[in-house]
């Protein structure tokens, strides 16, 4: 006889054969296998319950598997062997679809129970290990893991993500995903948000705006304006998953800077009357504020570079109270003065623009916001005012030297505008090449790049090529061909296909197409899927992107109204990681080695491109093509192809698939051939994309040649690349450079100290160095 | 030796190595995770 069963967990629990037959009824009832017998019973004698039919044939069948336990001599007998045995007294009884609905609902609950102790395990090794030996923690490198904000994040987001993949994917998608064939981008907010957007700052200003704690006027000066700029970026980083852009930075600025110089004018004009009339400032003041305000009615205000028209009617009707010879010199010395001045609170609105960007949080305290601005080819005065301070402030570190790791600074670059000698902006291209040789930033973005000046018309910002820091691109409109602008726009969704594997499994050219066109198939319909879910979010979901206008058309929507409509002007984007990886697969070199390679990929990538404009069609979307960042996915792929198909020289042998399109960055390439050879995908990637070259050394030694790779990624038509470079720092005596072994300024080696006095000598010749704290 | 020669500073305090990681920056590579590290160790300069 069978008295006690063993639990999973080994715990020893009494028999209860009903708790057998209690499955036995579930697995009946789904397969219907009953459902005549059970009628016929019911119309013969009504008053017998259909539960009870079902019940007896139930424990029948239940008593027959004790009875096969019994006979095995299994007296103890664990769950998996009950479930054996139920199996076969189901088989044996001649229900073969009930047999087959009980092996389904035991692989659901073994799944389940999977699902579960997977949670609960990740949820362990969040709480017991600390982010330096928990991969877990470092997904993501821009949030500190350790923190007990990053941990709870960090406990939110693993378990959103089981939900969703359990409850609310479609489970070709979700066994997709989990087996490692496609990545779902950011899919702890797959029912919550949108990825991004380009934040249109002149648009949101023009009224001021409301943050949720309050409402927030029209900046009324650069400093304000600068101010806000930030808060914009972290209010709407609260609503959204991905990074935040402004598209117009130096147009928008150059408003602020406007207002600066006129207040500073006319306060030093006011002074300067005061100065040489020796009248009191009660007297002079009204005169001039009203002179002002009447002028600029009639369209005359102080600007930058000074204009003739506002000059010439001040003159004349300031003289009419005061001394002609006086208000000239009043005049200029207005104008030199409130120019240092316009310069000087410039350069510190910037400079604290981008130290608040690098110290305010979002997201529950956790991260920075992921921001990024765009500028360069605005050639207004008060336009390159604002960039050449924020290029100098960038050029000198935060507070004690270090290199700022927000915002993401992007040149727009343009011919005729800022990149040859004698184009009005070619000393901010300059300048900005000297800052990205030692801050790594600004990246240099190409408007002539041919797919991105096809959208451009001179005098409108808004067609403007604008990207998001890491590489996403919003321009061109497949649903509304009118609107094919950056500014309110962004990524709603991506999802990324394994490439290699598709290789690895399909070996031959031809069987890989036919394998990635489902795949692309797949991941189309995965994207539409989440579309449909945000497509049901309101605008009350998201308070500030929507609420406050900022997402595009937004402003003409209520607060319960849906944003389906308005979310069409987004991209669904399809992206794509290891292209060198599966060339090798394929061909045996990958496309920095061989041309037929190089041939191979455009084909492959083209094909994905075409798919997207395909679909874009089809659907009167907005799909693209996306160059993966695959922050946290190099290594998830290649770690379950390692495992799945084992180590594939020049495959799966390193921790790491490559980057999206790139040559793989271990292999020996030169600039100039590396950035040829990229750049054509950078055409048909049009959802984003980003190539890098890296440099040995510090560039800050030889500009020219910095100038002349960005100079060939415009040749060769990049659309978004930049300049790596080692940046090390010695936070001890505040060197920044390349450091090797030993720091070049105080000479210790990593972890070691020095003497104090050293560093008080050395504070002499480097006076900026940081103070130290904490002398031993 | 004086009280002022013998006080050091710097015991344990490692050098800052900012690296470019997908379009951003990051502050030390102690953050990165395990395939970001060996990438970026694995990258050869490319000359010009
Ligand atoms: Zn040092």
């Amino acid at each position: 006889m069978i008295f006690t069963v063993k639990k999973r967990d080994g715990r020893e629990m009494p028999f209860n054969i009903e708790k057998i037959s209690d499955a036995i009824i579930k697995a009946f009832r789904a397969s219907g296998e009953l459902d005549e017998q059970i009628k016929a019973a019911q119309a013969q004698m009504n008053l017998l319950g259909n539960d009870d039919l079902l019940t007896n044939v139930a424990l029948k069948v239940a008593a027959d598997a004790v009875g096969h336990l019994e006979a095995d001599n299994k007296t103890k007998p664990d769950i998996e062997e009950i479930q054996d045995a139920v199996e076969k007294a189901l088989t044996e009884g001649g229900y073969a679809d009930t047999a087959k609905s009980y092996i389904l609902y035991r692989a659901e609950r073994t799944r389940v129970r999977e699902v579960n102790t997977r949670l609960m395990q990740t949820l362990h090794d969040i709480t017991f290990s600390s982010a330096k030996e928990s991969d877990l923690k470092r997904e993501n490198a821009n949030i500190d893991g350790d923190t007990a904000m990053g941990t709870m994040l960090k406990y939110g987001s693993e378990s959103a993500k089981h939900f969703y993949t359990m409850m609310m994917l479609k489970p070709e998608h979700s066994r997709a995903h989990l087996d490692g064939d496609i990545h779902i981008h950011d899919l702890d907010f797959y029912s919550l948000t949108m990825t991004c957007c380009q934040i249109d700052l002149i648009k949101l200003f023009r009224n001021g705006f409301n943050t949720g704690h309050g409402h927030l006027r029209e900046p009324k000066d650069i400093r304000s304006y600068a101010a806000l700029a930030a808060i914009a970026i972290q209010s709407n980083q609260n609503d959204q998953h991905g990074g935040q852009s402004v598209p117009n930075f130096d147009y928008a600025m150059a408003n602020g800077v406007r207002i600066t110089y006129r207040k500073a004018y006319l306060s030093n004009m006011v002074k300067a009357l005061i100065l040489l009339t020796g009248m009191e400032e009660g007297e002079i003041l009204p005169v001039v504020k009203k002179l002002h305000s009447e002028m600029a009615e009639m369209g005359m205000v102080a600007t930058l570079v000074p204009n003739e028209k506002f000059q010439e009617t001040e003159i004349r009707e300031l003289s009419k109270t005061y001394d002609a010879e006086i208000v000239n010199k009043a005049q200029s010395f207005a104008e030199k003065m409130a120019y240092e001045e316009t310069d000087k609170t410039t350069f510190q609105a910037m400079e604290a623009f981008v130290h608040n960007l690098n110290s305010m949080h979002s997201r529950a305290g956790a991260q920075t916001p992921f921001s990024s601005i765009n500028y360069g080819m605005c050639t207004e005065p008060e336009a390159r005012m604002v960039m050449k301070n924020l290029l100098l402030t960038t050029e000198e570190g935060l507070g004690g030297g270090e290199t700022a790791i927000f915002p993401i600074q992007i040149f727009r670059v343009k011919d005729g505008i800022n990149l040859n000698p004698g184009d009005p902006n070619y000393d901010l291209f300059k300048l900005a090449c000297r800052v990205s040789a030692k801050r790594l930033f600004p990246n240099f973005s190409f408007q002539d790049a041919p797919y991105n000046l096809q959208y451009y018309k001179p005098g409108h910002p808004e067609t403007e090529i604008s990207y998001m820091g890491c590489r996403t691109r919003v321009i061109g409109n497949n649903y509304d061909p009118s609107r094919e602008i950056s500014y309110g726009r962004g990524n709603l969704s991506f999802t990324s296909i394994n490439l290699p594997r598709i290789a690895i499994k399909m070996k031959s050219v031809d069987l890989f197409f036919k394998e990635l066109d489902r795949m692309l198939q797949l991941v189309s319909d995965q994207l539409m899927e989440r579309f449909a879910v945000q497509s049901r979010r309101k605008v009350k979901n998201f308070p500030f992107l929507m609420g406050q206008g900022v997402w595009i058309d937004s402003d003409k929507l209520g607060w319960e109204d849906t944003v389906g409509e308005v979310i069409k002007h987004g991209t669904l984007s399809i992206g794509f990681i290891g292209l060198a990886e599966t060339l090798v697969m394929l061909t045996g070199k990958h496309h920095g080695e061989s041309d037929a390679s190089q041939e191979l990929g455009l084909k492959i990538i083209r094909h994905m491109r075409e798919f997207c404009d395909k679909e874009s069609k089809r659907l009167g979307l907005n799909f693209s093509l996306l160059a993966t960042p695959a922050e946290g996915l190099s290594g998830r792929f290649v770690r379950m192809d390692k495992k799945k198909f084992g180590i594939i020289p020049g495959v799966t042998d390193r921790d790491y698939y490559t980057n999206s399109f790139h040559v793989p960055v271990y292999y020996k390439i030169s600039a100039f051939k590396k950035l040829s050879l990229e750049a054509p995908y950078h055409a048909l990637t049009n959802a984003g994309h980003i190539s890098y070259v890296e440099l040995d050394g510090d560039p800050t030694q030889n500009l020219e040649a910095f100038e002349k790779i960005v100079q060939h990624m415009a040749k060769v038509g990049i659309g978004y690349g930049s300049i790596n470079h080692p940046v090390d720092r010695d936070p001890v005596c505040g060197f920044v450079g390349v450091i090797g072994d030993v720091c070049p300024r105080c000479g210790r080696s990593e972890g070691h100290a020095i003497s104090c006095e050293k560093l008080e000598e050395l504070r002499k010749k480097f006076p900026g160095m940081p103070a130290f704290k904490g002398i031993r | 030796m004086s009280e002022k020669e013998m006080s050091l500073y710097g015991e344990g305090v490692g050098f800052e190595r900012i690296r470019r990681i997908t379009g951003y920056l990051v502050g030390t590579i102690d953050r990165f995770n395990n395939a970001k590290r060996a990438e970026v160790s694995d990258r050869v300069k490319h000359g010009v």
